[in-house]
């Protein structure tokens, strides 16, 4: 790398650091991402498949049962050879972006077992109801009908949450 | 092994915008009905239309494969899928149920724990505990999954 390249890329560097992202254009990119590696990076079938954070997992984890513990867990045809790795990914991708941007400090609220249950609720039902938030929205616009009743169903509940969090009957 | 790569390099890239821009399909509308704030439900409708006129496009220049099934190791993949073909129209009630049930649940659970996978995935990254706890509970719960939410669903369908 010459000397003009490297000048260039600590420029861009510096114009990136500290600037965020609005959340339309997180959604537009993401929906690009989700749709092109469909098409064009094979990452298929099953279709919208693209982004999803607790399908990617089930196939990592079940993935790596089958393979070390013998068992026969049925995962996505496309996960097979090797699972799809979008969450160690996003977990990577957003440790770097806050550690350039030092806002990675180790806090706590002290709510431990509570979002351990809370993980281990919403991973069960969001395989159950075809896929996280994200991979529902993009089913929907697949054209999926069911994921589109999920969806009315996740509207519901978040309704249903934010009733209960303003009526103070859960913290 | 191609698509572990492309997913990985695309899961930085989503991790690293959804660093930067707060993202969280969930909080969205968490934040429109609690304080009126429409900011991360803008970017969760942006993907949706985005994708959907992505996927128009797509189809319209035939590069969508309309007739393959979109299950992916679920439930559905037993009931309706099987016998309503590739887009299910052929919705059994029992399936309709257990899948608006389990969206309920979904957007229920991920608003008591402040937030939707995607999010906790950068706060965990961002050095909140609770958050890594979560994960633990998120990948941990697969195995749950497989050990006893998936055999109690086979006595529904």
């Amino acid at each position: 790398m010459n000397e003009a390249t490297l000048r260039s890329a600590a420029a861009l560097r510096a114009r990136l650091a500290g600037r965020r992202v609005s959340p339309v254009g997180y959604g537009v990119l993401a929906a690009l991402l989700a749709v092109g590696v469909q098409l064009f990076f094979g990452v298929a079938p099953p279709p919208a498949y693209g982004i999803c954070v607790a399908c990617h997992t089930r196939d990592m984890i079940a993935w790596l049962a089958n393979h070390l513990a013998g068992t026969r867990w049925e995962i996505a045809p496309v996960s097979l050879t090797v699972p799809l790795l979008t969450p160690i990914g996003m977990f990577l991708g957003a440790l770097a972006a806050a550690k350039r941007n030092h806002e990675r400090r180790p806090t706590s609220l002290g709510t431990g077992l509570r979002s351990f249950v809370f993980g281990l609720l919403v991973v069960n039902s969001a395989i159950v109801a075809l896929g996280c938030p994200t991979r529902l929205l993009l089913l929907g616009a697949y054209g999926e009908p069911l994921a589109v009743l999920a969806v009315l169903g996740v509207i519901a509940g978040i309704l249903l949450g934010t009733f209960l969090l303003r009526q103070g009957i859960v913290r | 092994m191609a698509v572990a790569i492309v997913t990985l390099v695309m899961g930085v890239t989503l991790g690293y915008l959804a660093q930067r821009s707060r993202i969280c399909f969930i909080g969205g509308l968490r934040d429109f009905v609690l304080v009126r704030d429409t900011a991360l439900l803008k970017g969760a409708v942006a993907f949706f239309v985005t994708a959907w006129l992505a996927f128009s496009v797509a189809g319209s220049l035939h590069l969508v494969d309309w007739g393959v099934p979109t299950y992916a190791g679920q439930p559905a993949a037993n009931a309706g899928q099987a016998a309503g073909g590739p887009i299910g129209w052929g919705l059994s009630l029992p399936l309709v149920i257990v899948t608006v049930v389990a969206g309920i649940a979904l957007g229920l659970f991920s608003t008591l724990a402040n937030g939707c996978p995607t999010r906790q995935h950068v706060l965990a990254a961002q050095g909140l505990r609770d958050a890594v706890y979560y994960l633990a509970g998120f990948y941990l719960g697969v195995v749950a999954y497989y050990l006893v939410t998936k055999p109690l669903l086979a006595l529904v369908f």
